[in-house]
């Protein structure tokens, strides 16, 4: 009898140590998710840890992702009723996430007043769609820029035609092997996002207003010719070049100048490096600047917070965009502020990299937030990379992403 | 053996035993396998998430009349022989190594397993860096002693076999583990007398040593052939989603493209099902064609 009631009374202690453990999630815990880098984590930590003093009943807390995998962990939680309750990244997920209905309005949770004190230009710090505010920016830009090692290049660059003139001198086999080990410029090209630049460059954009891709044009074409011909035919850049590669090699002084955002610009100063920032150099044939793709960057609310946790998430987003803590990003980053009185600081305004970041601004070409977009970076990258692989040419790349970016927007959308 | 009424009844306390992990199974395999069906048979994607409708066999028709599944078929069935292949000859070749009276043979056991002791992830990602063309390890030593240079990850085969050989290196220590278990219950009598018949080395392996290792490898192999098919993350990491120009799948990488890149939920679900179905067949012939389930002895 005895032993019975013993094994009854492990299989219900059994039950409540599996049940009981798995439902363990603090309800009074507020996450934000985001992507910065480790500079900029290290400030967001402080923040949260700071505004967390003025809420003891709360706790506060971050996760870093990467960007795709925070977009998609995000839309999966988010779509099972939990996920973080701010998310942190630029403002083309704005569209998949509204489709999806993972992001809630915020417009009625904040005050006019709020509002107002963002910037409006060169363009709007906060992001509106279908008429809803979805995200409320903490910074502007996210836009690529010409970072040179001032050790390495005392001025940068003012056109293509210079930078592979200059190129040449800074490519340099040093150990006589027969290739190069130190190279001019290094930047993780076969991305598309990190192309998008040269097809301003050439009068072009990937989109037009009605949302439709506008992938084979000559812009393009010239633009992916000029990327192919600076590392096969003026061998001033790498054969071989991702994102990590091309950042060690700015960093341990092996590439004179680097195409990257604000971003990295933290990590490059705390490696020891006296970097300066310029706009990437002008198209000759065109006469017109490289128009990076520029966004806002900033958080949006997630659609599963109720009641009390929903109006302390929104005001720690007025907080996290509150002047002061921007500054404190502005100041590690070179991040150019979202809020006027901030943007109008003695810090920001003395800062050379954000003067240089804002001059490169004024030709970005600011991202559209629409869904149709997210197929046409996910249609480009294929036939793209396929031209740095030998598979395929310009001309026909251009056709191929084109035609992808066509049917994926048909098959989602049901039309073109 | 059916299970009736009566057998609940004289099994009862059994029953509640494995209650809550049939319990818990249900609701972590069997519950996300039945959605998964359902969906496949949905319209269901990034503009179609919550209203998604059924709307038939429309995904599963794409699947088949897609070119991509058929060339990442033959890629992935390619990766998985290769695969195989050189898991088991290499795993089953060091095991009889390390089988004999060798010096220090702990020490290599050990260091043997260690491919399978680090993190798939971090392997992945130190082994992409080591192709580099221009910086890696690999390239500069193949340059540098034998003047080749191949352009791994730039080149769809070049990246298929980076692919591979970083599988190689992760998955022979799990093999050899498994063969070496095997050897060591092969009793030495039978080693002896076939000596004394004046058997050669090669007559041992074939008729003492394949045969009885046979029924632990054959589920080995079996559990290989299933995990190396479904092998995400070398493919992914290696090649970083699929680079060059989404050449460099196989087919789970191919789904998960779908799925959560492209948020194409309805066609990756019915695609899933598809590769589920050829496990499926394959796991449960190869088992009735190899008998392994028969004891030898």
């Amino acid at each position: 009898m005895n032993s019975k009631i013993l094994n009854h009374s492990i299989i219900v202690i059994s039950f409540f140590i599996v049940f009981f453990s798995c439902s363990g999630r603090n309800p009074n815990r507020i996450m934000v998710w985001h992507s910065m880098r480790p500079l900029e984590t290290d400030i967001l930590r402080e923040a949260l840890a700071e505004f967390g003093e003025r809420n003891p009943e709360w706790e506060f807390s971050e996760l870093f992702y990467a960007n795709e995998t925070a977009r998609i962990n995000y839309i999966i939680s988010a779509l099972g009723g939990s996920g973080p309750a701010l998310f942190w990244g630029a403002s083309d997920n704005i569209g998949p996430f509204v489709e999806l209905e993972v992001i809630a309005p915020i417009e009625q949770h904040v005050s006019q007043e709020y509002l107002d004190s963002f910037i409006t230009e060169p363009f709007s710090a906060n992001t509106w769609f279908r008429e809803h505010l979805y995200q409320v920016g903490d910074r502007v830009g996210n836009h690529l820029c010409l970072v040179y090692n001032k050790a390495m290049i005392t001025s940068p660059p003012q056109t293509m035609d210079e930078l592979i003139q200059i190129g040449r001198e800074l490519t340099k086999d040093t150990d006589g092997d027969g290739k190069p080990d130190v190279y001019a410029l290094a930047w993780n090209y076969t991305e598309p996002y990190f192309a998008v630049p040269f097809i301003g460059g050439f009068g072009g954009w990937i989109m037009n207003e009605k949302n439709q891709p506008t992938l084979n044009t000559q812009a393009v074409i010239k633009a992916a010719q000029l990327i192919y011909d600076l590392g096969n035919k003026h061998k001033i850049i790498p054969a071989e070049c991702d994102y990590e590669i091309s950042n060690a090699l700015f960093i341990d002084g092996y590439s004179a100048m680097i195409i990257n955002g604000a971003w990295s610009w933290g990590t490059y100063l705390k490696n020891g490096i006296d970097i300066g920032i310029a706009r990437i150099p002008k198209v000759d044939e065109t006469g017109l600047w490289p128009a990076p793709a520029a966004s806002p960057l900033g958080y949006s609310l997630n659609v599963n917070l109720k009641g009390e946790k929903q109006k302390v998430a929104v005001q720690l987003l007025e907080f996290l965009t509150s002047p002061e803590v921007e500054l404190r990003f502005a100041a590690a980053g070179a991040n150019i502020p979202s809020r006027r009185e901030a943007l109008r600081d003695p810090i920001v305004i003395q800062n050379e990299m954000i003067r240089s970041s804002l001059d490169q601004l004024q030709v970005a070409k600011l991202m559209p937030v629409v869904t149709e977009l997210r197929w046409i970076w996910d249609a480009m990258r294929p036939s793209y990379q396929g031209i740095f692989t030998g598979r395929t040419t310009p001309e026909k790349a251009a056709a191929e992403m084109q035609e992808l970016s066509e049917k994926l927007i048909k098959e989602n959308r049901g039309s073109t | 053996v059916a299970v009736g009424a009566g057998d609940m009844k004289i099994n009862r306390l059994a029953y509640m035993y494995v209650m809550p992990a049939m319990l818990i199974m249900s609701l972590v395999i069997l519950y996300p396998f039945v959605y998964n069906v359902i969906i496949s048979f949905s319209n269901m994607n990034l503009t179609q998430f919550r209203n998604w409708k059924l709307t038939g066999i429309g995904n599963y028709i794409s699947v088949f009349a897609d070119r991509s599944f058929w060339y990442f078929f033959f890629k992935t069935v390619l990766w998985t022989v290769l695969n195989i292949f050189f898991h088991v000859t290499i795993g089953v070749f060091l095991a009889i190594i390390l089988n004999k009276d060798l010096k220090g043979r702990t020490f290599f056991r050990t260091l043997l397993i260690l491919p399978w002791a680090v993190p798939q992830y971090i392997t992945a990602l130190t082994w992409r860096g080591m192709f580099n063309s221009e910086y890696g390890a690999i390239s500069l030593i193949m340059n540098r002693w034998f003047g080749i240079s191949i352009s791994w990850l730039t080149t769809e085969w070049g990246a298929f076999f980076a692919c591979l050989i970083t599988n190689i290196w992760l998955g022979f220590p799990f093999m050899m583990v498994i063969a070496l278990g095997g050897l060591q219950s092969i009793p030495d009598a039978l080693y002896e007398a076939a000596e004394i018949d004046g058997s050669t080395w090669y007559h041992k392996l074939r008729h003492i040593t394949i045969p009885l290792i046979k029924p632990v490898m054959i589920p080995a192999i079996t559990l290989g052939v299933v995990w190396t098919f479904n092998n995400f993350n070398v493919v992914w990491l290696v090649s970083n989603g699929g680079e060059p120009s989404d050449t460099t799948h196989i087919l789970v990488s191919w789904v998960y493209k779908a799925g959560f890149t492209y948020l194409r939920m309805g066609y990756a679900a019915a695609f899933s099902m598809v590769i589920f179905g050829i496990l499926i067949l394959f796991s449960w012939n190869f088992i009735k064609k190899t008998r392994a389930t028969e004891a030898v002895y």
